[in-house]
């Protein structure tokens, strides 16, 4: 290499890396940005009411009052919304999972009649915007079926492949994984349980933890339907609880902060342990179309 | 795609067993596909005919509720307005924003992996929660916002408890929220190959013009299910009414999805609300359709050899 090449070489790597050192400052900003509103938050929910209202405020509490938290699970019921939530939430998770995956299968690996049709229907299902259906179903449910002030209506749906969504998911991914695995098992007598169950499952498992995230999140963040199909407030879940709370205490915000901050811990934990699947997920949403 | 469309000709007993197979692995989608999606909407259409309220059984009214929609409902132009002003800021905002960090840490910065999962985190956390968390930041005296404000010498301004601020201060939300945006774009900028950017810098291109001309047309496709997916979100925004605004002040955040609700489950105008549901349908429908139309004309594909 001749001198001047390598000074050339040598300047690119010096600009490269003053411009590396000014994203890390421009994308540390956003992150403080981004994180700033749960630490105010936070803070709020460990102030005294006098705290929270002076000036100027101060980014820190003077102590930390972990006793709002005693006093708002008093009247916030948090340990009774999560166990609720959770009724919902890991049947739902477990058949929408479940069933994605055996429709998915269908339709990657198998052969039947009608099927180009199903599928459309199936695709087309997908374009379909959720909040088209909820009041036929909200009548079929409770005047159908007579479900009222139950949380049937919320979870049977994920009984039947857990949205379009997921099965088409699933069908990608078995698609990407090779036949000559199900062929050599076909040859060793296996049928097409077998198949899914012993060869397929195992092979798909991040997808179908995937799915079962992203049925997580829906459920985690609906509020809608949880509210017109749930009354009594013994079977309210976090999101009806909270909208209740939030409703009776207006003006206590450091116990409406310290509810809020109590509805955050589960979804933050959840992502701690699983945050490899939550960005693998997202990420094969984006690149499997 | 290769299994499907292939003609089922000599089907010997092993493909009727594996049909057999097929159906009944099918049958939650069928039921699924049947019960809870097209049925329901053969539902809407059917409903919106009459003047059910759920006390005595419908009459078929033909397409009065149609009409009481388009001539005297004091709502839903306002509720039309307000969601379309919604949607766009928030998906535009969002775009913009995920885009922004995603090429920023698709740069070689230490602690990455860390980054990411930190601009994730707020799309992990209960919506609910969210709402309520940043409706004391916008609080109309002590609020973060407002402290912020009076520091650099400005009015205070109640955010959410005012008619002109409402929208974009939900919509602020609605940005900080797109963590998952952020995510899918990072991935999509590791997907395009680094020889194209080699070449161009070889050939003295520069870094705006090498974004213009390479990462924006292979981004193109990815460009285009965000922005799908978040524009069919934000259109069925509803969350933020329900949870803090009520709709209000006024009309100015009667978000479609909230009149529909309001009209059906606590007027109990069933008729009526299904209706406006269909109306929403056409209206989400319209956007979908003009994103897919115009997306042959932007949208870069290599070789041409996707489909």
């Amino acid at each position: 290499m001749s001198e001047a090449a390598y000074g050339r070489l040598k300047s690119k790597k010096r600009s490269e890396r003053t411009a590396n050192v000014i994203t890390l400052v421009v994308v540390l900003f956003f992150a403080v940005l981004v994180l700033f509103p749960i630490w105010w938050i936070f803070r709020t929910s460990l102030m005294t009411n006098a705290e929270i209202y002076r000036f100027p405020p101060s980014l820190l509490p003077a102590d930390w009052l972990f006793s709002n938290y005693e006093k708002t699970l008093k009247v916030f019921k948090f340990w009774k919304y999560l166990w609720n939530t959770m009724v919902i939430i890991v049947p739902s998770c477990l058949a929408g999972t479940f069933t994605a995956t055996l429709c998915g299968y269908a339709f990657a690996r198998l052969r039947f009649r009608g099927k180009q049709l199903i599928w459309a229907l199936c695709i087309g299902s997908m374009l379909l915007p959720a909040m088209v259906t909820l009041i036929p179903l909200y009548i079929g449910w409770t005047r159908g079926l007579g479900l009222h002030d139950s949380y049937l209506p919320l979870i049977l749906p994920y009984f039947c492949g857990g949205g379009a969504f997921n099965i088409f998911l699933i069908r990608q991914f078995i698609l990407s994984i090779p036949r000559e695995l199900d062929q050599a098992a076909t040859i060793d007598g296996a049928g097409y349980f077998r198949i899914l169950f012993s060869i397929i499952m195992p092979a798909i498992k991040p997808a179908m933890i995937v799915v079962a995230l992203f049925i997580f999140i829906g459920l985690w963040n609906d509020l809608l339907q949880q509210m017109i199909y749930i009354n009594s407030s013994d079977k309210y879940t976090i999101a009806l609880g909270l909208t209740n709370f939030r409703g009776q205490l207006k003006q206590e915000w450091s116990l409406t902060m310290a509810a809020t901050c109590l509805s955050f811990a589960p979804g933050v934990l959840f992502y701690l342990i699983g945050q490899k699947y939550f960005v693998e997920g997202i990420t094969m949403t984006g690149m499997k179309n | 795609m290769e299994t499907i469309g292939k003609p089922l000709k000599r089907r010997s007993r092993i493909h009727s067993s594996e049909q057999r197979v097929a159906y009944i692995c099918l049958i939650p989608a069928f039921l699924g596909l049947i019960f809870l999606t097209y049925a329901p909407l053969v539902g809407v259409l059917g409903i919106s005919l009459t003047n059910w309220t759920g006390l005595k059984s419908p009459e078929f009214v033909g397409f009065d509720n149609y009409v009481k929609l388009f001539t005297t409902d004091p709502y839903i132009k306002d509720s039309i307005i307000a969601t379309i002003y919604f949607a766009f800021l928030s998906v535009a905002g969002s775009m913009i924003y995920s885009l922004f960090i995603a090429m920023l840490l698709n740069r070689k910065i230490p602690a990455r992996g860390f980054f990411r999962a930190v601009f994730y985190v707020p799309f992990v956390l209960p919506a609910v929660a969210i709402y309520v968390g940043w409706s004391w930041l916008y609080e109309a005296n002590f609020g973060f916002f407002n402290y912020l404000l009076s520091e650099v010498g400005l009015n205070k301004i109640l955010f959410i408890a005012d008619s002109r601020y409402v929208v974009p201060s939900l919509s602020l939300i609605a940005v900080w929220l797109a963590g998952n945006l952020i995510v899918i774009f990072l991935a999509g900028l590791q997907n395009v190959p680094s020889v194209y950017h080699e070449a161009a810098e070889m050939d003295g291109a520069n870094g705006w013009k090498r974004f213009r001309h390479i990462t924006l047309p292979c981004m193109t496709p990815i460009i285009f299910y965000n922005l799908l997916m978040s524009l069919i979100a934000n259109l069925q925004v509803v969350t933020p009414a329900l949870a803090l605004t009520n709709g209000g002040p006024g009309n100015s955040s009667r978000f479609m999805t909230y009149l529909m609700y309001d009209q059906a489950f606590v007027n109990y105008k069933l008729g009526y609300a299904c209706a406006t549901t269909f109306i929403i349908f056409a209206i989400l429908a319209a956007f979908t359709a003009v994103l897919f139309k115009t997306s042959n004309r932007w949208i870069f594909s290599e070789g041409g050899d996707d489909k």
